[in-house]
């Protein structure tokens, strides 16, 4: 009997009483402004977030927020700015080295920051490895909460998604937080018309 | 280990007071932020008694999830193993590691791991294995085992980390800030994930109906994990699968929230496949004692846990004693519960680690009545022929009092009494926990006539 088998029959040894499934009917918190409550999370778990004003240039904008950089990686076609791109490097190890890495967000969610991000590019590396990560989200993809926002997650053929808040952070020397663990450093949400 | 290991070890623990005194400060810390958190949604007693709904269906029906899982996760072309014990685990990760020629495996958080011992092994089989979470790092580097589940490196002070980096990473002499070696870690680390030729990660969660392994984590070490190497292979216990992202929603909800004080952890990633540059992704299933451990009709809701640590953190004698001073390698009420369900002979020294204030069982998310239990096993205790005398006396008293649920009630209703008793009466020598032990304040109301008037968290 293969090792699978046995486990499964020893669970099913096991089991006296096989309890239903509950209703999962939760009487979520919701939010007036959903938009300000996600803006204000996402400075509390120590991102940022900036308007980009109609009219306004993305490539600019970035620019002027990060004056200094040198290595911007996007595989986004409206980012002119980037000089690495994931879909075309050649291993996922040559985007070490990243000042900015630019992705797309799906949506975010008002609760606590999240902003789910499906893998699109061929390196899903740049949402981590980048000193600095942006993340465009169109202003009105905002969700209340998890619940909503597990009903409205989707793959594609790439089959990984990760909602991300805020930047890497720890607090394992002596309970100091820290930003900028292994990933990203800082976290700046550019909210997009 | 004798009935009184607990108390002897933490006597070593309590020895340096000052540090003692930070770390209960600092859990409380911990609790009192879980309970902003807490109070901070209304919905949070309805996501606690879902959460508990949830766990004790999955876990009756947990043949069928496990195999809707194992059908999904091969449909998204993942390669899963199913493991009966911490040797084959063992096994089965070496000759996958051996298969793809790794030298090198980075890997992220594992309770799992630590569990199965995996690190010693496979390094004797000349693995080199990096823990790439802080915390982990940092007691790797030591050579020492977790004291928290969360937070690994608790026991450890800033002049402690500062003075083993000096040694190990070669940092600046005296330069003991949090910051300065947070970044000396990431940059070390960073060169493991660029060098590494495997990457490991636990799971907090799968998800039977999609075949989703995922994975909540701060540092984005897992991430970082997988995003490099050319191999990704995800370990989990059978007890980590759920039904569906309806699901998954109320316990990522609540883990971060109820261990943490965070709305959520900075990262919760959802791997169904290896990346389009990499080896399939391996998935193995672990038993080791879980499948048995389901039978036990008293004992079963253990394996409900979602390991977020906040039993430890409110946990009295978890705070005032350190992981150190238990037998088993998961600390705190949970630890003293499964460790008796993995042998009750080696751990039973653990049990007189509580004081039955039941702190733990109001705030575990999943509802798992921590302190009950571990009065449940007190009562075992003789049939396991390692009751130490003293506790038994109390444990009899204790019996009586349970057995006698009118005398329970009033004996809580009187506590606030208790905080006005003095010193010399609390700390008699019959009581094992007066010595070294600060008495737990009652609080002014019981957590009983609290939970009557539907104001218990
Ligand atoms: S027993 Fe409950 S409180 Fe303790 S770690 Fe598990 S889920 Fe958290």
């Amino acid at each position: 009997m293969s090792t699978k088998s046995q486990i499964l029959s020893s669970l099913k040894n096991s089991i006296k009483e096989r309890f239903p499934m509950p209703d999962i009917q939760i009487d979520a918190t919701t939010y007036a402004d959903p938009l300000a409550q996600f803006i204000s999370m996402t400075k509390s778990v120590g991102g940022k977030v900036v308007e980009l004003q109609a009219g306004d240039d993305i490539n600019q904008l970035i620019r002027s927020l990060y004056p200094d950089a040198k290595e911007i990686a996007s595989s986004l076609p409206e980012i002119t700015i980037a000089t690495r791109n994931p879909d075309t490097t050649p291993t996922a190890q040559s985007l070490n080295g990243t000042d900015v890495g630019i992705v797309r967000g799906e949506f975010g969610v008002a609760e606590n920051a999240c902003v789910w991000i499906p893998q699109t590019m061929k390196e899903r590396a740049v949402c981590f490895i980048s000193e600095n990560l942006v993340i465009l989200l169109p202003k009105a993809a905002i969700v209340n909460n998890m619940h909503e926002a597990y009903r409205r997650i989707s793959f594609n053929d790439l089959g990984y998604g990760t909602f991300i808040s805020g930047p890497s952070k720890t607090a394992d020397i002596a309970q100091v937080l820290v930003m900028g663990a292994q990933a990203a450093r800082t976290l700046t949400v550019i909210l997009i018309p | 280990m004798s009935n009184t290991a607990h108390s002897k070890a933490a006597k070593e623990f309590l020895k340096n007071q000052k540090y003692a005194k930070w770390h209960d400060q600092t859990f409380w810390s911990v609790r009192t932020k879980r309970d902003n958190m807490a109070y901070g949604l209304k919905e949070w007693e309805q996501l606690r008694e879902t959460a508990s709904a949830i766990k004790r269906h999955t876990l009756t029906h947990l043949d069928q999830y496990l195999d809707q899982f194992s059908t999904n996760a091969e449909k998204n072309g993942c390669i899963v193993h199913w493991a009966k014990d911490a040797a084959e685990f063992n096994e089965i990760v070496l000759s996958i590691l051996r298969e793809h020629n790794v030298k090198k495996m980075v890997k992220s958080k594992s309770m799992l791991t630590e569990e199965c011992e995996m690190n010693p092994y496979l390094e004797a089989h000349g693995i080199e294995v990096v823990e790439t979470d802080l915390g982990e790092r940092i007691i790797q580097l030591k050579g020492q085992k977790p004291s928290h589940i969360v937070m690994p490196a608790i026991h450890l002070n800033h002049d402690d980390v500062g003075e083993l980096f000096e040694e190990k990473l070669g940092t600046e002499k005296g330069n003991h800030d949090p910051t300065y070696l947070t970044y000396m870690a990431r940059l070390s680390l960073r060169n493991e994930f660029l060098t590494a030729d495997a990457g490991m990660t636990g799971g907090n969660f799968g998800i039977a109906e999609t075949g989703d392994i995922v994975v909540c984590t701060n540092e984005g070490n897992a991430d970082m994990s997988t995003s490099c190497p050319k191999l990704h292979i995800a370990a989990i216990g059978l007890e980590k699968v759920i039904p569906n992202y309806d699901c998954l929603a109320v316990f990522q909800r609540m883990l971060c929230r109820a261990g943490t004080g965070q709305p959520t952890t900075t990262y919760t990633s959802h791997f169904r496949k290896a990346r389009p540059t990499a080896a399939p992704m391996h998935i193995i299933l672990v038993d080791n004692g879980r499948s048995q451990w389901l039978s036990n009709p008293e004992h079963w809701e253990s394996l409900k846990c979602i390991r977020c640590g906040s039993c430890m953190n409110t946990c009295p004698v978890y705070r005032r004693s350190g992981g150190y001073s238990y037998s088993y390698f998961i600390p705190g009420p949970i630890g003293i519960n499964l460790g008796m369900l993995r042998n009750p002979k080696e751990h039973s020294g653990n049990v007189s680690a509580c004081t039955l204030c039941l702190s733990c069982q109001t705030v575990c998310p999943v509802k798992i009545d921590l302190g009950d239990q571990i009065y449940k096993w007190r009562q075992q205790l003789p049939s396991f022929g390692t009751a130490n005398p003293e506790k038994k006396l109390m444990s009899s008293a204790m019996s009586f009092v349970f057995n006698h649920w009118g005398i329970y009630n009033s004996a809580l209703w009187v506590s606030p009494l208790a905080n006005r008793i003095p010193r010399s009466i609390i700390y008699l020598p019959l009581n094992p926990w007066g010595e070294g032990h600060e008495m737990m304040q009652f609080p002014k109301q019981s957590f009983h006539s609290l939970w009557k008037k539907g104001l218990s968290h």
